[in-house]
């Protein structure tokens, strides 16, 4: 018989090294076992995702490890989850609005960092690819959302990012509301001069920004 | 007198001219802007699908003393339209971009048809292309075409693709082998139709998001494929690097192509130290041009030469909405440095 320990590393160990078949057996174990559902989220697949995390800030992970560390970790969470005691996944989780901007459909990046976000407690409402900018305004009102990230590949799409931002103010709820942009022809001068309150290079990057934007721990 | 071909033609083989060349290729580097589309009265997206506007605005490009160079088409869809991805033509302000794949996995794809050169958008920017060759000289007329991990990924659903590329080798590497066939055919039709200069980019298959070992196998592999067809027929070749450069500079040397061009985020001193003996194009800020005003485009067009560029060139592709007197500065300041 394994211990929790044991499991909890197995688990992690399965994100960590892309095993995105075998991991839902070793979390059955674990349930079958009686341990707690949510540890095993925490303390197992999302601590192999960070592991996942730091190899990609050292540039030994690259964005296709990630999305496949982050496919063994859904894996595993589509077991894990059925056993969270009702309220355990509600209550505070902050809310954040992402998409990538009309005109792009480029949306790899947003993805990662989507799944980033949710790894980190963030409740995520995802527009998806091309969002008319009206739309990022619409749904940020509709779920009183912390937080609005976009993203874009294209240089020729960028000045869509300052119309949200313009279109927040026009609406009175800029203060409101956080705004983070990110991809590769952003940087930091770009976010600054857009008003924007936050930009990240990176996926990883991006959790860490939204979590101080939101004064999350 | 030397013509802006002779120029180009002679720093792509290496050869010493009276000044840097300055060009924007055209495809993902952009160089239409609302502005000129007002200028000449040809618009987008009505010159993406007919061949007479597409040339006339290319004309425009180097008639308004914005850039050097003809290039099409301008954008980075027709190969993937041709393949069977589903696509919009965009606005004046947005470029066509897919909207949907042909395949969502990489085992489908036997069920593509190979690139009709003769219809769509091929066949367009193939008669652009002619059109171009019979009506001028002396210009360098350059053919854009999108790299094979771009391509494969606007084809196939990407988040599913890039995991095939590791989960399914021998699969991922015939899709790559088929992509690659028909680029090459294009490209080789595009010299054909009178081309001296093909420029490929490839923004989805970076190092940034490969890492350098699948950057090698896959990236560098099938460009070389097309580099090396397209240099067979005499035709100069330039290859755009999009994004960070430092995991893989000794990767990036093994690319056979004329000249290498890089993102603003890469340091052109870096690059040249790193890629010694390469013709080296860049990188004026985008985001300059864009926002900022004549004298710091007239800054960054110098400090691109001072840390060696050969031929000078924006960083990315143009915004759409840059002004002209920006975008015209580059051209301004690089002719400040004959000798």
């Amino acid at each position: 018989m394994a211990t929790k320990e044991e499991l909890l590393q197995k688990m992690s160990d399965m994100v960590f090294e892309m095993e995105d078949e075998e991991i839902a057996d070793v979390c059955e174990e674990y349930i079958e076992e009686g341990y707690d559902a949510l540890d095993g989220i925490l303390h197992g697949l999302v601590d192999g995702m960070n592991r996942a995390s730091e190899m990609y800030d050292q540039e030994e992970y690259f964005v296709t490890d990630l999305l496949l560390c982050s496919d063994a970790m859904y894996a595993g969470l589509d077991v894990l989850r059925p056993h969270l005691p009702e309220d355990a996944s509600v209550g505070e989780a902050k809310k954040a609005v992402i998409g990538v901007v009309e005109g792009d459909t480029h949306d790899i990046g947003k993805n990662l960092v989507k799944i980033m976000m949710e790894t980190a407690g963030f409740e995520m409402f995802d527009l998806g690819r091309d969002v008319p900018l009206d739309s990022f305004v619409e749904k940020a009102k509709e779920v009183d959302a912390d937080l609005i990230m976009m993203s874009t590949l294209m240089t020729t799409t960028m000045p869509g990012m300052k119309e949200v931002i313009n279109k927040l103010k026009e609406q009175g709820i800029r203060d409101s509301i956080k705004v983070m942009v990110g991809g590769s022809p952003i940087s930091q001068k770009y976010a600054e001069d857009i008003g924007a309150d936050g930009y990240s290079r990176n996926a990883v990057e991006a959790v860490e920004v939204a979590k101080r934007l939101c004064g999350v721990e | 007198m030397t013509t802006a071909n002779e120029r180009l033609i002679k720093i792509l083989s290496g050869m010493k001219a009276d000044r840097p060349a300055c060009i924007c290729p055209g495809g993902m580097m952009n160089m239409v802007t609302k502005a000129l589309q007002d200028v000449c009265g040809v618009y987008l997206p009505e010159a993406h699908t007919d061949a007479r506007m597409m040339a006339d605005l290319a004309k425009a490009i180097y008639d308004n003393e914005c850039f050097e160079n003809y290039g099409v088409p301008f954008c980075m869809t027709v190969e993937a339209e041709a393949l069977g991805a589903s696509c919009t033509m965009g606005t004046q302000y947005f470029e066509p971009h897919v909207t949907g794949y042909a395949i969502d996995t990489v085992e489908d794809y036997g069920k593509l048809k190979p690139m009709d050169l003769n219809a769509g958008r091929a066949k367009v920017t193939l008669d652009a292309i002619r059109l171009l060759r019979a009506e001028t000289k002396d210009v360098p007329i350059i053919g854009n075409i999108v790299g094979p991990v771009s391509v494969a990924s606007s084809v196939c659903e990407p988040t599913r693709y890039y995991k095939q590329l590791r989960q399914k080798r021998e699969l991922a590497h015939e899709y790559m082998q088929f992509v690659t066939d028909d680029l090459i055919r294009f490209a080789l039709a595009m010299v054909d139709a009178g081309a001296d200069v093909i420029a490929l980019s490839d923004p989805s298959g970076t190092g940034e998001i490969l890492g350098p070992k699948f950057f090698d196998e896959y990236a560098v592999t099938y460009i070389n494929q097309v580099v090396d067809a397209v240099k067979e027929t005499g035709a100069k070749t330039i290859v755009h690097i999009c994004g960070q450069m430092k995991s893989v500079y000794d990767k990036v040397a093994k690319i056979h192509s004329d000249a290498f061009s890089f993102d603003a985020v890469v340091s052109l001193r870096e690059a040249k130290k790193n890629l010694p003996d390469k013709v080296i194009m860049g990188n004026v800020s985008t985001f300059a041009i864009e926002m900022q005003e004549e004298k710091t485009v007239d800054k960054l067009t110098r400090a691109s030469y001072a840390n060696g560029s050969d031929i000078i060139s924006p960083a990315c592709g143009l915004g759409m909405g840059s002004p002209l007197n920006n975008v015209q500065q580059v051209l301004k300041t690089v002719k400040t440095f004959a000798e």
